[in-house]
């Protein structure tokens, strides 16, 4: 079985600065790192790997040249190649742009099965996975927290929806992207983190993939940010500290029939 | 012995004339009184009610609720954020409470000289993380910073995981003011990092557990931030083999990591069960190891944990997990963070001791455990900083064990177990301080020093006002 | 050169026949658009059944396109992707949004894919730019950290919507418009999905991005037994149970409970905070939420930064009471 991970780099900091001026994130002092909620479609990958011979996973992204390590730490948990797209041309790309570079390395690769993370922490649109499973013109299964059943060409999932479970088949090859309940991702250990370090991480860039210009980078990307600004979060609550639970009770009752919640 | 008197209705008085704010003073409420009854050394075996709690906001008030304490022979128990294990905040007769909470000001982060000054009741969580937004560093790491305030870190003299690469806190401190037992305000160091004019009495309140003082102002030393952090999760077969790497391994890779963590079976299976992940090998090993290295480049992060990770299984380790990322970091320590957590899930109010010995007995020391473990048979898990020798045994209380005989025999197995530490060459409190629970251990294990240290406090403070029943 | 683009779109969210209330707030945001733009504000309804349309109408639709099949019983992201290209080729609408549900946020990307224009996730508010007519998306990044004004340069322009980011209008039982029933071939129902069955969730009564109240728990709560009190004034307030990633990391509640960067983003009518302290990780899942009340002991607790309510207390101390005491909401029960 051929199966390819979709990741992503990501910030490794919840602190990250805005240039008000520009919008545009202040990069230079940030640390990144494999966007935490890939890990689990790299693990689920590796999973399957485990259990099916001859499986061979192909790890990709597009990015800066530093998305190595990323493409590196998925690589130390199981993944067998990385593949880096970079070009100063993928740059400032929105979803449609950035899925539609994957999908020109993508679509003529044979994958039975390529696994996205739900989102990415930085962005968290979401949209990637689905928008290259639909560009590759294949099936996608998003939300999936449990794979029930792969067969040479089907594919039963559990999908994560309002208010429940909703269990799914479809045909390979198909695009899934998995949320954080479908399993914990392993520790890399040491063997595996060498042998990743010693990796050859696969470069491609537009001179391979030979994408006109304007459906690359901030040319090939239908929506711009025309400003970034930080929220008011902070509100002028009431805060009271209680002597007795009945105190408690109380304010919260009479909060919740002035604000209409209560009867 | 002094006879103190009562907190009276005049007494309350004086003190809300000193405190000018009734929010400041807590007295005739005895649900509110009471959360400043006890700590986390053993919930309610060792509660006692104060009397009165006041929450000063300037060193003035302090001084002056002590000078009115001197007066009326009132003890008084300082108290930071009640995340002691060994009592010391515990009001044991009654009196006033000086509670620090309000006290949480970090005043300066002077980063050209490399200080910080801030008050008692910052938490020590938040002087890590503002100070890390400038790029440094506060290297004293108790693993309670997300509760503890840096006051009581000083008090107690703390230490956490990080000691063997850079010291308990008495390595951080540069300064501090003080409010003495006599009620005057006085200041020892500060921003300078040398002193040889006279006695180092900095060094002597450190660690003094509120029986010479108030800290008011703290100077605290900064570093530049490491930048990038490695940890190692390492299963053993035997308690003997991860143990038996903890030296070696700083020799062999000729490096310090800053933390070397050692969590046992037992320890595993309460944290397991509480944070409902599962390690890696968790139910084929007796022990593993968490070692923790910083650098400040990744070149230099992968040097160390490839040169630690090759000598730990050349040395026995069953396999060699690397964290380098938060996401995997937090996986590694999130049993070790969460278990005294873990272990009062099931025994609420479990004791925690703080032996600690030369690092080279530590396998002996565990065997130790092991023996009281058995003759009591009573559950013992063992978690702790394996690189200086500091381990916590928590004996947890049989279910049938009525919680009074439980107090009396919980007190019998962590005295043998100090007693044992102590006669290898080390101290029955490695980190958490003597408060009131361990000071016959005290008086047994330095019995002429004990001698001197009693000395010392009649000196300081004649009418025993400050923190009295601690220590001596 | 986009001339012929015209009129703003929301697409109604249907489950066994009846219409989500998401489907209301959609057409509340897509009345303010198009009322600005002057243009008529149409609902797309497809599904193998559906009752009562007129109510889309009576909450500010001028226009229903329902696409009725029988083989639309299920959401299949191929068909409805392919109908919906279908019908934005055909009717060219300079506008659509839907909701930010797991249904929209799969739907969108790849109609946006198929159309080849840009789409926006997650928007919590609009605005209309006077002199172009385009519309700017309003949508918080980075965990909240920031908010992203965004602009798209193609048609249609399209958008998801956090659910409960705006109140549906009021229902004007008097409003007119027009019900168009279209039928399609039958090629375009033919999928590559089969569908199996579905599972309900029973610990919550309603899912947590459409509840209308979320009482959620933190490490406060001690220990996991402790969810059964949330899980009852839940019920009571008719609501859905919330959590943050530490308790669903040890394993207390289902991951389809957490709330925060990891986790769901939400903005109910109220927001019950209890035990929770108030990582910016979890306040960037919820600080939009119309009320919060927080209860924790720490009275420095970040939570009490952004509650409209903050009780300083053990929560295990009130719990058991509030369960007892607070009724339902609902007069007819």
């Amino acid at each position: 079985m051929e199966i390819c991970v979709l990741v992503k780099q990501v910030p490794s900091t919840d602190k990250v600065q805005i240039d008000e001026e520009t919008g545009t994130m202040i990069r230079s002092e940030l640390e990144s790192e494999l966007n935490p909620l890939d890990m689990y479609a790299v693990e689920e990958a590796v999973r399957i790997k485990e259990n099916t011979p001859q499986t061979k996973i192909t790890v990709v992204t597009m990015g800066p040249s530093s998305a190595e390590y990323a493409l590196k730490e998925a690589i130390s948990m199981g993944c067998d190649e990385g593949v880096l797209l970079t070009d100063r041309k993928f740059a400032g790309a929105d979803t449609l742009a950035t899925a539609y570079t994957l999908t020109q390395y993508l679509k003529d690769k044979q994958y039975d099965i390529i696994f996205a993370g739900e989102r990415a922490t930085d962005g968290e649109t979401g949209q990637v996975g689905p928008s290259v499973g639909t560009q590759l013109d294949i099936p996608i299964l998003t939300y999936v927290n449990k794979i029930i059943n792969i067969t040479n060409d089907t594919i039963t999932v559990q999908r994560a929806v309002e208010g429940g479970n909703e269990i799914i088949q479809t045909q390979l090859p198909a695009l899934i992207t998995v949320v954080k309940e479908i399993n914990e991702p392993r520790l890399p250990n040491l063997e595996n983190k060498l042998k990743a370090k010693k990796s050859i991480i696969k470069i491609v860039s537009n001179q391979e993939l030979k994408i006109e210009e304007e459906k690359l980078g901030l040319k090939g990307s239908p929506t711009r940010v025309v400003k970034v600004f930080y929220p008011k979060i902070s509100r002028n609550g009431e805060k009271v500290v209680v002597k007795t639970p009945q105190e408690a009770l109380e304010k919260i009752t009479s909060f919740l029939k002035e604000k209409g919640v209560i009867s | 012995m002094i006879e103190y008197r009562k907190v009276t209705t005049t007494t309350v008085e004086k003190l809300r004339k000193i405190l000018k704010n009734d929010a400041l003073l807590i007295y005739d409420d005895t649900e509110s009184l009471k959360s400043y009854s006890n700590d986390e050394s053993g919930g309610e075996y060792y509660a006692n009610m104060p009397e009165v709690v006041v929450k000063p906001e300037t060193k003035e008030q302090i001084s002056q609720i002590i000078k009115l304490a001197n007066n009326e022979m009132i003890p008084i128990t300082p108290r930071g954020a009640g995340s002691g294990l060994a009592g010391a905040d515990i009001p044991i007769f009654g009196g006033i409470v000086i509670s620090l909470e309000r006290m949480n000001k970090i005043i300066e982060i002077d980063s050209e000289n490399l200080v910080a000054v801030v008050e008692p009741g910052v938490v020590t969580n938040d002087l890590c993380r503002i100070v890390s937004e400038k790029g440094l560093y506060y290297a004293g790491y108790p693993m309670s910073v997300e509760t503890s305030f840096i006051g009581g870190n000083v008090a107690t003299n703390a230490g956490g995981s990080k000691v063997i690469k850079y010291g308990n806190t008495a390595h951080h401190i540069l300064g501090l003011e003080m409010v003495m037992p006599d009620g005057e305000i006085v200041e020892y160091g500060g921003k300078r990092r040398k002193d040889s004019s006279g006695y180092n009495l900095l060094q002597l309140f450190i660690g003094s557990e509120g029986t010479l003082g108030i800290f008011t102002k703290i100077y605290v030393n900064l570093i530049p931030q490491p930048g990038k952090v490695v940890d190692l999760l390492v299963p053993f077969e035997s308690v003997e083999k991860a143990i038996s790497n903890v030296a070696p391994l700083m020799v062999e890779t000729k490096s310090l990591p800053s933390g070397i963590e050692f969590i046992d079976k037992k320890s595993i299976y309460y944290a397991s069960k509480y944070t409902g992940m599962k390690l890696p090998y968790q139910d084929e090993v007796e022990s593993y190891l968490i070692v923790q290295y910083e650098a400040t480049s990744l070149q230099e992060i992968e040097e160390l944990y490839e040169k630690g990770g090759k000598a730990l299984q050349k040395n026995g380790a069953k396999d060699v997990f690397i964290a380098d990322n938060r996401s995997n970091s937090e996986k590694i320590w999130r049993m070790r963070r969460n278990w005294l957590e873990s272990l009062k899930a099931v025994d609420p109010y479990v004791p925690t001791g703080d032996v600690v010995v030369p690092t080279s007995k530590i396998p002996e020391m565990m065997k130790y455990i092991n023996e009281v473990s058995n003759e009591f048979k009573i559950d013992i898990p063992v978690a702790g900083h394996a690189a200086d020798g500091n381990l916590h045994p928590a004996p947890l209380k049989p279910k049938n064990l009525p919680p009074n005989e439980w107090k009396t025999l919980s007190e019998e197995i962590l005295g043998k177990i100090a007693m044992k530490a102590a006669q290898m060459g080390g101290a029955i409190s490695g980190e958490h301080g003597v408060g009131f629970i361990k000071k016959e251990l005290l008086k047994k294990t330095k019995p002429k020093q004990y001698k001197w240290m009693q000395e010392v406090k009649e000196a300081f403070d004649p009418n025993n006002i400050m923190n009295p029943g601690k220590l001596f | 050169m986009n001339q012929e683009y015209k009129g703003v779109w929301t697409i109604a969210e249907v489950n066994d026949g009846k219409i989500e209330t998401v489907s209301y707030e959609l057409l509340s945001w897509g009345k303010d658009l198009a009322t600005k733009l002057n243009v008529e504000l149409s609902s797309v309804v497809i599904s193998n059944k559906a009752e009562n349309l007129d109510s889309l109408i009576q909450h500010g639709a001028d226009n229903v396109y329902y696409v009725e099949d029988e083989k639309l019983e299920h959401f299949y992201p191929d068909v409805h992707t392919n109908i919906l290209k279908k019908m934005v080729e055909d009717f060219k609408p300079e506008i659509i949004l839907a909701s930010a549900t797991t249904k929209g946020r799969t739907l969108m990307p790849a109609l946006a894919a198929k159309l080849n224009t840009g789409l926006t996730a997650d928007c919590t508010d609009f605005e209309i730019e006077e002199k172009t007519r385009s519309l700017i998306q309003i949508r918080p990044a980075i965990g909240g950290n920031v908010m992203a004004k965004i602009k798209t340069i193609t048609k249609p322009q399209m958008a998801t919507v956090r659910p409960k980011s705006k109140l549906p209008l009021a229902k004007d039982e008097n409003r007119k418009g027009k019900i168009t029933k279209i039928k399609y071939d039958e090629e375009l129902y033919q999928s590559k999905y089969r569908w199996i069955e579905f599972k309900k969730d029973k610990t919550s009564v309603q899912p947590l991005q459409q509840a209308d109240v979320i009482v959620a728990g933190g490490k406060g709560l001690k220990k996991s037994e402790n969810f059964k009190y949330l899980q009852n004034l839940s019920k009571k307030l008719k609501g859905a149970v919330g959590a943050t990633r530490a308790v669903v990391d040890m394993g207390w509640i289902d991951y389809s409970h957490q709330v925060g960067l990891s986790g769901k983003t939400v903005s109910p009518k109220l927001y019950i905070a209890i035990g929770i302290s108030g990582a910016v990780q979890h306040l960037a899942g919820m600080s939009s939420s119309k009320y919060i009340i927080a209860i924790n002991k720490d009275p420095e607790a970040p939570i009490f930064k952004v509650s409209d309510l903050g009780i300083v207390c053990d929560a295990l101390d009130i719990l058991p009471l509030l369960e007892k005491e607070i009724k339902s909401g609902d007069k007819n029960d």
